[in-house]
């Protein structure tokens, strides 16, 4: 039988040590057992990181890696974390879920790590919350989006270890459908990823919609699997049936290829309004240039143009003198959850994960993207994230947003107790 | 309706075409060497990155690009059957497998550290990016030109195995290695040379994914070479006339699949595979074992 808390002995071994470490004086023994005074945080503070840095879409493990690191060296120059280092290890997700409880428990287990950040897809994340209730730390989500992992798994299961420091699905399907009401689009259709995110974000827009629009028709979808390289049977089946309105949750890579066979097909010439929820992301703005048709609607979980603040500016500005790349929205992420992780660990003046966990629920945070607010009931940061429509600037070698509209996060993100109609948008 | 099956047709016939170029030389290699190439995707995936570069430097001639860069990735090719595969052949497959699988992700992090993490979207081409109305509706005149492309080099391939000199001697060492050495063949020579045609099969592929996909990523020949062993094994492993046949039903049976019964477009071409496996295990126009 496992004996928890303080046996007997362990009792007699601290009193001897203790009393032995006072006689003989300090300096020879460290006291150490119930009775001993420990410092309030034992440094360094370390923060085990894990993204995807193999394969196709290993830029994104980049962009993450220099967020993360560019917080840290700061965080380090001006003194650290309350007076302790800050050190972070990467580790590659691989995206499939047994890798990423492997990741995190060598983080915790074997290289000691005091918090974990990270994950981008939404399986390993799922996956991952169970494990870190186990292993009792915290983990900032900084790109996994599915809605599940806050309302299921934070605030119905009562997972107090995982936060989420990005936009989750509610921007993708809620925020987009906003913005399509306003659209004189009546029939739309959808070329989206084959599994759940793609599915979660379809059905959140058609339902969301459907309310904001009585007279919408969803007319065509078609799932793209997992490493598609050849749109082009999909955009037979979106052209076939001719909408008007077309919504795609592709991103990255697939997105890239999209959007050239989607070009070469003609498509954009017929359908005018076009929405991309994760379209402002660096490496697709970057890979596509000057191939990104204007007048597209896009969003992201930040954009480096908004908010217009001293802080993001100046933000964005050192960001491209140290990286020579201007921030994806997986650095923001990155670089605001070592700045949380700061924030709470200097005001619960611990590192103990419970601690923790109190002063990030319910925290305020300034950060390049915004006051971001970790919603106390599911774990969830809110922040405003623009929709915009893209344009050539002269100023950028890739299209940029030009009209911007703004669907504020406590107007398009689902609310607890996330049941029932009357929790989701609009209110 | 027509008009839709006309373009579904295209759309499969210029995949499964697509599929077949770097089916061809995985085929060729392990008919001649019966060496099951994992790299080949490799080769594919330096094919479109040498291609990209080439681009780059002398202002986007897409066709010499075309033409050097598969012969750099010859180079690799030669270093990688010369120095390394040549001393595995005496040994099991699964040597061969654990070797070539080796190169996949010494290739895979090479790239990474030569051309960087992320993906690459490859610059329009003057002249292969326009597009012509079919029935009403746009077809890329690029998707047309790999509709072309396939069947000319499977004559070509055929031709060259079945009319010429090199061709017999290839085809009398793959038969029997023992007998075509002692009439004089210098067989690990004449391997060399087939491995370096294989590979480069294999980079042309890629230079061609340049415009056809669109985008260059690490990783990239990962993805293909599935498709180019399912299309193989459905044809019968080493049988270029098999492989050309499995690519273009498994181009066809994608683009339909996804048109007509998108719920279970990812099963169609496993389905077929494993019904081939059951009803001829030897493939199409395998060579009963």
């Amino acid at each position: 039988m496992e004996k928890k808390g303080i046996t007997r002995r362990d009792f007699m071994k601290a009193s001897v040590l203790t009393a032995g470490a006072a006689a003989l004086g300090p300096g020879v023994l460290k006291p150490t057992g119930v009775w001993a005074a420990t410092p309030k945080i034992k440094g360094p503070i370390k923060v085990g990181y894990q993204a995807i840095m193999s394969g196709a879409l290993a830029g994104y493990g980049e962009f993450h890696k220099m967020g993360a690191v560019m917080a840290m060296e700061e965080i380090n120059a001006a003194g650290g974390i309350a007076g302790a280092k800050l050190e972070i290890e990467f580790r590659d997700s691989t995206l499939k879920a047994p890798e990423a409880i492997k990741n995190a428990r060598y983080f915790v287990d074997s290289w000691g790590a005091d918090f974990l950040a990270g994950v981008d897809s939404s399986g390993q994340a799922l996956a991952l919350a169970p494990v870190m209730k186990e292993l009792d730390r915290i983990l900032m989500v900084t790109h996994a989006a599915t809605e599940k992992l806050t309302e299921e798994q934070v605030y119905k299961k009562g997972i107090k270890q995982v936060f989420r420091i990005c936009t989750p699905t509610y921007q993708d399907g809620n925020a987009a459908a906003f913005v399509a009401k306003d659209l004189p689009a009546k029939t739309w259709a959808t070329i989206s990823p084959k599994y759940e995110y793609g599915y979660t974000c379809w059905e959140m827009f058609k339902n969301t919609l459907g309310k904001l629009k009585p007279d919408a028709k969803f007319v065509a979808e078609s799932w793209a699997p997992f490493g598609t390289t050849d749109f082009r049977p999909h955009i037979n089946t979106i052209m076939d049936a001719n909408p008007e309105g077309f919504y795609s949750t592709e991103w990255a890579g697939e997105l890239i290829t999209f959007v050239k066979q989607a070009k070469q097909a003609g498509m954009f010439d017929k359908i005018k309004h076009v929405l991309f929820p994760v379209g402002a992301a660096m490496d697709v703005l970057e890979g596509l240039g000057n191939e990104m048709p204007d007048n597209i609607w896009m969003s992201g979980r930040y954009f480096f143009q908004y908010p217009d603040t001293h802080i993001n500016n100046d933000w964005v500005a050192r960001f491209h003198k140290r990286w020579n790349h201007y921030p994806a929205y997986v650095s923001e992420t990155g670089y605001s959850t070592m700045y949380a992780f700061k924030k709470a660990v200097e005001a619960a003046g611990s590192k103990e994960t419970s601690k923790v966990i109190d002063a990030l629920a319910g925290m305020m945070l300034v950060s390049p993207a915004g006051y971001r607010n970790f919603r106390k009931e599911d774990h969830q940061a809110m922040y405003d994230v623009p929709w915009g429509l893209t344009k050539s600037d002269p100023k950028y070698p890739f299209k940029v947003m030009g009209k911007q509209v703004v669907i504020p996060a406590k107007e398009c993100f689902n609310r607890p107790p996330f049941e029932g109609p009357e929790t989701m948008p609009p209110f | 309706m027509l008009e839709s099956i006309v373009h579904v047709c295209l759309a499969g016939l210029s995949t499964g075409m697509f599929i077949w170029l770097v089916a061809s030389g995985l085929t060729l290699i392990f008919g001649v060497l019966g060496v099951l190439n994992f790299a080949h995707g490799s080769f594919y995936m330096l094919g479109a990155y040498f291609c990209y570069t080439l681009l780059g430097l002398m202002g986007d001639n897409f066709w010499l690009g075309l033409l050097l860069g598969p012969l750099c990735v010859c180079v690799v090719g030669f270093v990688v059957e010369r120095y390394f595969l040549r001393y595995v052949y005496p040994l099991a497959l699964p040597y061969q497998l654990l070797l070539t699988f080796a190169f996949v992700l010494l290739f895979d992090d090479l790239v990474k550290v030569v051309w960087g993490a992320g993906s690459i979207g490859s610059p329009t081409l003057p002249g292969l990016s326009g597009s012509i109305p079919i029935l009403g509706r746009n077809f890329p005149v690029y998707s047309l030109f790999i509709i072309g492309v396939g069947p000319l080099v499977a004559i070509g391939m055929w031709a060259l195995l079945e009319k010429t000199w090199w061709g017999r001697i290839i085809r009398a060492a793959s038969s029997d290695r023992e007998m075509a050495s002692a009439i004089g063949v210098r067989v690990p020579a004449l391997f060399t040379a087939v491995f370096i045609f294989g590979t480069w099969l294999g980079a042309m592929g890629g230079g061609l994914a340049v415009p056809y996909v669109g985008l260059l990523t690490p990783g990239m020949g990962e993805s293909i070479i599935i498709d180019a062993f399912v299309v193989a094994v459905i044809g019968g492993l080493g049988s270029l006339k098999g492989a050309f046949l499995g690519a273009l039903i498994i181009g066809l049976l994608s683009s339909f699949g996804t048109r007509f019964i998108p719920t279970f477009d990812m099963f169609l071409t496993f389905i077929l595979m494993a019904a081939v496996l059951l009803w001829r295990p030897q493939g199409l126009f395998g060579e009963a074992a």
